[in-house]
């Protein structure tokens, strides 16, 4: 099963989801719609806001599908993803707090400064104890030649690329 | 400068991203952690650094912080101590 | 199987794998106090170059010397890069990375891994395991980050700095110190193995699934590593070389882990006395000062550790211990949940 997200459209499984909103308004938008109980997603930077909805989104059609259970801890799901600009839209917001004169380095902001945390958070979020990591390559072909190397059997798998707040793609897969 | 906790309330709500909540919500009394916002470590931090940047009072003790970030009648009776 | 046959390490303490293991047995650490010119930073301690180092240009200096002599031409399309960071260089990780490969006009493109402090065990791991495909012949594996502002005002704000020397499994340990280096293995995937020759046994790649900066306290991704690694059992190990970092949280759930898997006797260690935390070089770096221990029959010790006082006991000591043994296992763990181990074997 797959997601195909854009700064305007979602396609899920071969249809698209209905929004009105665009970037990360949009993914605001399905968070409500669609999740609505964790509010640590209102503290995820662009990069794992996306992330973490084109997860969820497949996991929910997942149990809608197949009638499995979500939040079930699993030892064989994991979690791969890859970009290939990193964490830059989050590292640019931290920079900004710690210019001169006005240096205040954000915690917050920091921990979003490494491309690895939204498949941590992908991970938190549904008790996959299998593998997770991120890769900048140069296309999602790379970033699947990767995966189809790894021990990785099942779980959330594919492409988060975040330039802007507002221009963002994600082609995930559940496998 | 005188804190308010309508003030403080509204600097932790933004600075923590506490999306849909107003000062209203957030009781004077009530404990911040834990049970109460259910705000974690990084959140912690992040109040350090408010008070930093709000009120030029720097926190370094982690254990310290837990004692002043117990609910907003801590966190003002340690700004005004402070004062 | 996949063997290591070269190396390199450049360091605040010496250019050369060779060069830096012998600092290292003798207890030396280029860790300092530093204050930072603009005067934005509080002091912190680190162990940095004392000339401003070019990331790219610093893995292409590693990279080439670990290539010397051992006939591969790293131009050909059986060659695959694999860069270790967290930052590169102007937080353009691929761009930066990609400056390496085109250097030695290699046509493959570069996989960056960037799995935080992990990344230079899951850089090893890849590379393997891409050798495996058959796709490839040989894998270089760069490791490398440099100290800016950047990172160290984040750690600052973490409150995750000691303002002291670091003092890894210390009771009285108070944080960790930053560090930067650079580091090169060179594998190939090969039918035979000579004696002397470092083959790779296992790797594994776990997340915590707890918290994006607070490891699991009960370790439940470094145990399923070591698991992934345990091959049958630990009983040739020389000793687990681990994470060490110093700060509280984590050295508490290293020393978890690793009894759960039934290793509280095993003798441990960590280097971060002697480099600080490298981050992105710090897997590749580790592995490799952990092989030449290997090789010299010795755990080395723990520099900074007076006395033993995490949660769970480790066997660690801080002075060099005489050992047996054929191999190791290099454990990591880092932001975003990640744990990562791999296990080296020498044939004697």
């Amino acid at each position: 099963m797959r997601i195909v997200i854009d700064g305007k459209k979602v396609v899920l499984d071969g249809c698209q989801v209905e929004t009105k909103e665009c970037g990360e308004k949009m993914l605001t938008e399905l968070y409500r719609r669609y999740v609505g109980d964790y509010p640590k997603f209102f503290k995820m930077d662009t990069l794992s806001k996306l992330g973490f909805i084109a997860s969820e989104l497949l996991l929910q059609r997942e149990a809608s599908l197949r009638g499995v259970e979500r939040f079930v801890p699993s030892e064989e799901r994991g979690v791969i993803m890859g970009n290939r600009s990193a964490s830059i839209v989050n590292d640019r917001e931290y920079e900004k707090t710690i210019q001169k004169g006005d240096y205040y380095p954000s915690p917050a902001l920091f921990v979003y400064t490494l491309p690895n945390i939204v498949t941590g958070e992908i991970a938190i979020r549904n008790k996959f104890y299998g593998e997770s990591g991120f890769y900048v390559v140069e296309d999602k072909e790379t970033l699947m030649e990767i995966v189809r190397s790894s021990s990785m059997k099942a779980g959330i798998v594919g492409w988060v690329e975040c330039r802007g707040r507002n221009d963002f793609e994600a082609d995930v897969e559940l496998i | 400068m005188n804190v308010t906790k309508e003030q403080l309330k509204q600097q932790i709500i933004e600075a923590l991203n506490l999306e849909g909540m107003t000062p209203d919500d957030i009781q004077d009394d009530a404990p911040l952690f834990g049970e109460g916002l259910g705000l974690d470590s990084i959140d912690a931090l992040e109040l350090m650094m408010v008070f930093d940047k709000h009120y030029g009072i720097k926190l370094t003790d982690r254990n310290e912080s837990k004692r002043v970030f117990a609910s907003v009648n801590t966190m003002v009776e340690y700004i005004e101590s402070k004062r | 199987m996949i063997i290591k046959v070269s190396d390199n390490i450049i360091s605040p303490l010496g250019v050369g794998s060779e060069e830096n293991f012998i600092r290292v047995s003798k207890g030396e650490s280029m860790l300092r106090r530093h204050e930072d010119a603009e005067g934005l930073l509080q002091p912190y301690y680190a162990s940095l170059f004392t000339e401003r180092r070019v990331f790219s240009e610093l893995c292409i200096e590693a990279a080439e010397e670990a290539l010397w002599g051992c006939g591969v031409d790293a131009s050909s399309d059986k060659v695959l890069f694999v860069v270790s960071t967290t930052k590169g260089e102007d937080l353009e990780l691929y761009h930066s990375s990609e400056k390496i490969v085109k250097h030695f006009g290699n046509k493959n493109g570069v996989i960056v891994v960037s799995n935080a402090c992990t990344s230079g065990v899951c850089a090893q791991i890849t590379a393997a395991r891409m050798l495996n495909t058959g796709k490839y012949d040989t894998a270089i594996v760069v490791g490398c980050d440099i100290q800016t502002p950047f990172i160290v005002s984040g750690f600052q704000s973490f409150k995750a700095l000691s303002d002291e020397l670091c003092r890894p499994f210390d009771g009285a340990r108070r944080g960790l110190n930053l560090g930067e280096a650079a580091a090169a293995m060179i594998l190939r995937r090969t039918d035979d193995i000579e004696e002397g020759q470092w083959e790779y046994v296992a790797g594994g790649i776990h997340n915590d699934a707890n918290h994006i900066s607070g490891p699991s306290r009960t370790g439940e991704g470094a145990l399923r590593c070591l698991n992934d690694v345990r091959n049958g059992g630990f009983g040739d190990l020389a000793f687990v070389n681990l994470h060490g970092t110093a700060s509280l949280y984590n050295d508490d759930m290293e020393s978890v882990a690793i009894n759960r898997a039934g290793l509280g006797e095993m003798p441990v260690n960590s280097l971060k006395g002697y480099y600080g935390h490298t981050m992105g070089a710090a897997g590749v770096l580790e592995t490799i000062i952990s092989m030449k221990a290997v090789e010299h029959n010795i755990v080395l010790g723990t520099r900074g550790l007076v006395t033993v006082g995490t949660v769970e006991n480790v066997n660690a000591s801080n002075e060099n211990r005489s050992c047996g043994g054929n191999g190791f296992v290099k454990l990591l763990s880092g932001f975003g949940g990640s744990n990562a181990a791999v296990r080296w074997r020498i044939k004697r």
